[in-house]
């Protein structure tokens, strides 16, 4: 009896502990626009690994005497579950573009802060802490989520509240177009789809017939369905194959396709799978060429690859290892992830920029309806993954160029210019 | 102590009753951040579905693992419904409630002559197929696209965006549950399942119709759990499969059982402590996880029967006899 | 018809992979009397270890098999403090729900000391392939493939042996068939369960590794999925028989592959579950030939 008494009052004594928390957010919440030193603070308690930025945002805060205050983000993401990987990249992601900024003394006498929620990429946990964000005066704009899933299930609270939502990697095609408040920078499927049936396969390779193994998610149906629009109009042989999400094992495809006897084999998805299945086709001494839709030019893809010289991919970027800035890059973000990045922390890295760029073009003091307009109006930026100007809906439309792996390093085989007209 | 809180409880019971539905009315006036409404929701939707569980598990004995397959049943059922036919929410309640029973229905047949873990691969089975099949019947469900924008329920010209509003939903439809359970555990079929939780072969010779109640008993809690599907569909505004894997199933199964498994209070509490901890724990960031299931194989040490754990059950403490084996000091049976 | 077979042969080597799961399962759940799903992260650590020794000391698959079986075999100790040795006579859900949250917990912790991002597992065994000519037909069989049926073949057949063979295997067998009477006899049921347990998560660790070399990467969240199958496949078996969990388990990895020949792989889990299912309807105590099942 005793314990069960115990165990209740462990019970209440938490959730009066938690409402305390809570109420203790408030106060700082309160307090933040006072000082700067109190926004400072916050963002130490919210993020200590970031102690270092914080010390850079202070200086030039200090001495350029006319700071405006502070804009704060509020960043949706996957820490924990099986997106980690792509929740981690963008914490790093948007983190490091943050203290840049500041470093360089903020824009326009703002400094950016960002705080960041885990959602696991879950549509319930994603509304729910798009509500904390959107019901949080200062928070001027969202970062994320990850998935279409999740960041399609905030449209009532963002309209509702006149937040705009960013998201780095949110690519279905009725993502963006279903809120003026939606943005994406991923590049939707209608542009690189069409572009790797009509100038990868048919006029680079000049393949006839072709194997598709896609992944079944929202992302990967709406590739398939604009990739097989243009290759019915080229006249190309698509036979294709769909797995779930998850799935390890592609050896049953692999024998499967290996049947159709096809030119090229075409994978479609943007994480681990693009490099299991290549490595799984050759584990079963399948000679052909290898080409993905999804990956970029991520190093992840060049490092797990087993059979790294055979693969073609469509690009909208690429990290010039003859660039500085973007070797050091991509280099930096392997020593703080402890892994190579792909193509989505430098989404998120992006995102934070393009906010920055944003306020840049705005007189006055930045709210959430002036911030919105400014982004759909911004003039085209180029950033690490490549030029990024909004369509009206609020996604855009990324050129491509094709790419390969040389010697363990990535090459441009055809530049932007290869069949730009087309689309 | 705690009698003397039961004894409190049993002499006022229908005033405490009334003033914590009182309470519970007027919180979101009270509560001005949208946010914890929408924990207060979270909650009690989780509570209700939870309940649905325990209604399964806590009552019949019969060991459930798939009931995020019976949760997705009504969501779907309910979005779609809306969504194309433009149906109203409220009929809807009743629909996929019906579909989610015809479901249970179904998975109960071949779990009839089941028993035990034989049963729970089969519900979690079972759970999988159907998220699946929501994954790849693309004309009804969307596919891997989902359903998106799903109509909000009308009620006289009031807002239910808002999760103000949403609130009295799900505080209706758990209080609603808490009652009809409350009333169908009274009768003669709720005593006929803990019968057959106690010992099925006495309850089978005492003349109790075990296979066809043990059928109803998975009907009912399919048919909560469908309904309080159809209720989340519009409240996440979007629904895609890979919101009812088994982790969802595993979750709402944590609830009952660190709530206290055959009691109605049990899932509601469990549904508190599960949200609440996570929530609390978000300033971990990574290791939020790490320390949860931590706390979970706490909590199960210290009160293993759930913390409003009934003691005159089969699934009570009083089959563990923890402190009799340390005092025999040897080995364990 | 090459396309059928070369399709069975994958089922075959999947499947074969299944069954060694499903054997480490069911000699847990026979010994120890309850189920656990912490199985998938159980063949996660032994393929992180193995990933490890690869990575750090040799492409040495002895060493490797060994380091993976050491791994898991003491998270499995930790399994068994933690979730079973304390609630022996307490209703199964708790236990259950001790498991749920150590799979939790080790998944979590995975992803933050391993990191979150998936592994590469190559080159350990060559890429050849061998092409038999079967009444006209090319089969493709892969070294890998062949490694990795023999291995389970091994594995199956010595732990037989110890099963039948030595006094620990005899006294784990009692101990699976009625803890009481065991106990009477003068057995150390609580020492003998502790083994049985790590012996079944030894095995697990030995299919993770299969799994890391069959399908070439490792990541935390590997083992989710193959936690199901493996229960499975083990309740197809009747759960404490190894030998027909290791047919249930062959089963079900030849009939997902051959599910696959007429729709998608996304279907994967809807095949092996309506097996699953089917047989329970017409076999409620799975494959087995007695009904020696108490769980």
């Amino acid at each position: 009896m005793k314990k069960r008494v115990l165990a209740l009052t462990l019970t209440f004594a938490l959730a009066a502990s938690v409402l305390a928390g809570c109420g203790g957010d408030k106060e700082e919440e309160t307090k933040a626009p006072e000082t700067q030193a109190a926004g400072e603070e916050g963002t130490q308690a919210a993020d200590e690994t970031q102690a270092a930025g914080d010390d850079a945002t202070q200086a030039p805060a200090a001495d350029s005497g006319e700071s405006k205050g502070v804009i704060k983000l509020g960043g949706l993401a996957p820490l924990t579950g099986q997106y980690a990987e792509y929740g981690t990249g963008f914490d790093i992601g948007f983190h490091k573009a943050i203290e840049e900024i500041n470093a360089a003394g903020g824009v326009n006498g703002y400094t950016f802060e960002i705080e960041i929620e885990d959602t696991q990429s879950d549509p319930v946990n994603s509304s729910t802490m798009a509500t904390k964000f959107a019901e949080d005066d200062e928070v001027m704009a969202l970062l994320g989520d990850f998935s279409s899933s999740a960041a399609k299930s905030t449209v009532q609270i963002c309209d509702s509240y006149g937040i705009l939502q960013l998201s780095p990697t949110a690519s279905a095609s009725d993502y963006a177009a279903m809120s003026p408040n939606f943005f994406g920078i991923m590049g939707r499927q209608d542009v690189e789809a069409p572009f790797l049936a009509k100038y990868v396969l048919k006029e680079y390779l000049g393949v006839q017939k072709i194997a598709v193994i896609r992944v079944d998610s929202d992302w990967g149906k709406s590739c398939y369905d604009n990739f097989i629009a243009q290759a019915d109009k080229e006249g190309l042989e698509v036979t294709v194959e769909t797995y779930a999400t998850g799935e390890k094992d592609f050896s049953s495809l692999i024998t499967k396709m290996q049947a159709e006897n096809p030119d090229v084999l075409v994978v479609m998805d943007q994480g681990d799978p693009v490099a299991d299945i290549f490595n799984q086709a050759d584990a079963a001494g399948w000679e052909i060429k290898h080409v993905a839709l999804g990956p970029g030019t991520s190093e992840q893809v060049v490092k797990r690859l087993n059979d790294k010289d055979n693969l073609i991919v469509t690009s909208p970027f690429f990290f010039d290892p003859d660039d500085a800035e973007l070797t050091a890059w991509a280099e930096w973000f392997q020593s703080e992830a402890g892994f190579a990045p792909t193509i989505h922390p430098a989404c998120a890295y992006d995102c934070v920029y393009l906010i920055a760029e944003a306020v840049k073009t705005i007189d006055g003091e930045v709210t959430r309806e002036n911030l919105r307009d400014a982004l759909a109006n911004l003039p085209e930026y180029t950033g690490v993954t490549g030029a990024i100007k909004f369509e009206a809906d609020g996604d855009i439309k990324r050129n491509y160029m094709i790419c390969g792996i040389e010697g363990g390093e990535w090459k441009v085989l055809e530049g932007f210019e290869f069949g730009a007209a087309g689309f | 102590m705690m009698q003397q809180a039961k004894a409190f409880y049993e002499k006022y019971k229908v005033i405490i009753l009334i003033v914590l539905a009182a309470v519970l009315a007027i919180l979101p006036f009270v509560v001005k951040k949208t946010l914890y409404i929408r924990y207060l929701c979270n909650i009690m939707m989780y509570a209700t579905l939870a309940g649905s569980l325990n209604a399964i598990n806590g009552y019949s004995g019969q060991f459930c693992l798939g009931q995020a397959g019976f949760f997705a049943i009504g969501a779907y059922t309910g979005a779609a419904l809306a969504k194309n036919f433009g149906i109203s929410f409220w009929p809807l309640l009743i629909v996929g409630g019906l579909m989610a029973a015809l479901v249970g229905f179904i998975v109960s047949l071949p779990t009839l002559r089941l028993s035990g873990i034989y049963l729970s691969i089969v519900t979690l089975g079972a759970s999988e197929i159907i998220r699946i099949i929501a994954q790849t019947w693309e004309p009804v469900t969307g596919g891997s696209m989902g359903i998106k924008q799903i109509p909000y329920p009308e009620f006289f010209g009031v807002d239910m965006f808002k999760p103000q509003n949403y609130y009295y939903i799900f505080l209706g439809l758990l209080i609603l549950f808490l009652f009809v359970t409350n009333r169908v555990l009274k009768s003669r079929v709720g005593r006929a399942w803990m019968s057959i939780r106690e010992d099925e072969i006495a309850s089978k010779s005492l003349g109790v119709e075990t296979s066809r109640y043990k059928s109803t008993n998975f009907m009912y809690g399919a048919f909560w759990a469908g309904v309080i599907g159809v209720a989340y569909a519009p409240f996440v505004n979007y629904i895609e499969a890979s919101q009812f894997t088994t982790d969802t199933g595993f979750n709402v199964l944590a609830m009952v059982v660190l709530g206290g498994q055959g009691t109605l209070a049990g899932p509601i509490l469990g549904s508190v402590v599960v949200t609440v901890l996570t929530e609390a724990l978000r300033f971990l960031e990574s290791w939020r996880y790490v320390i949860y299931a931590l706390l979970i194989i706490f909590m199960m040490w210290v009160r293993p029967q759930g913390l409003m754990g009934a003691s005159n059950s089969m699934l009570a403490g009083g089959k563990i006899k923890v402190k009799e084996e340390k005092k025999k000091g040897g080995e364990a049976k | 018809m090459e396309y059928i077979l070369n399709q069975l042969i994958n089922g075959i080597c999947q499947g074969s992979i299944y069954a060694l799961m499903a054997i480490g399962y069911s000699v847990i759940v026979g010994v120890v009397g309850m189920v656990t799903f912490t199985y998938g992260e159980i063949m996660m650590i032994g393929a992180f270890s193995s990933y490890y020794i690869f990575t750090g000391l040799s492409n040495n698959l002895p060493l490797a098999i060994l380091g993976a079986f050491a791994g898991s075999f003491i998270i499995g100790s930790i399994v068994y403090k933690l979730c079973y040795e304390r609630f022996f006579n307490a209703p199964r859900h708790i236990s259950l729900l001790c498991t749920i949250g150590i799979s939790m917990l080790i998944k979590n912790l995975a992803q933050i000391v391993f990191g979150p991002d998936t592994k590469p597992v190559l080159n350990v065994i060559d890429n050849t392939t061998f092409t038999l000519n079967l009444f006209g037909a090319n089969l493709n069989i892969r070294l890998l493939q062949i490694v990795v049926i023999v291995l389970v073949i091994v594995f199956a057949v010595a732990l037989t042996l110890f099963f039948n063979k030595t006094k620990w295997g005899v006294m784990l067998r009692a101990v699976s068939q009625n803890k009481d009477a065991s106990y009477l006899m003068g057995i150390s049921v609580k020492r003998t369960a502790l083994l049985g347990n790590c012996i079944g998560c030894g095995f697990g660790g030995i299919a993770g590794i299969l799994l890391a070399l069959y399908y070439g990467s490792v990541s935390a969240t590997m083992g989710a999925s193959y936690s199901t199958k493996a229960f499975a496949a083990s309740v197809l078996g009747g759960l404490v028989d190894i030998r027909f969990s290791a047919l249930g388990g062959l089963c079900i990895g030849i009939i997902e592959n051959m599910g696959i020949i007429f729709t998608s792989a996304t279907f994967r889990d809807v095949f092996a579950f309506a097996f699953l299912i089917l047989i329970l309807i017409i076999r409620p105590q799975g494959f087995v030939s007695k009904k020696g099942a108490r769980v």
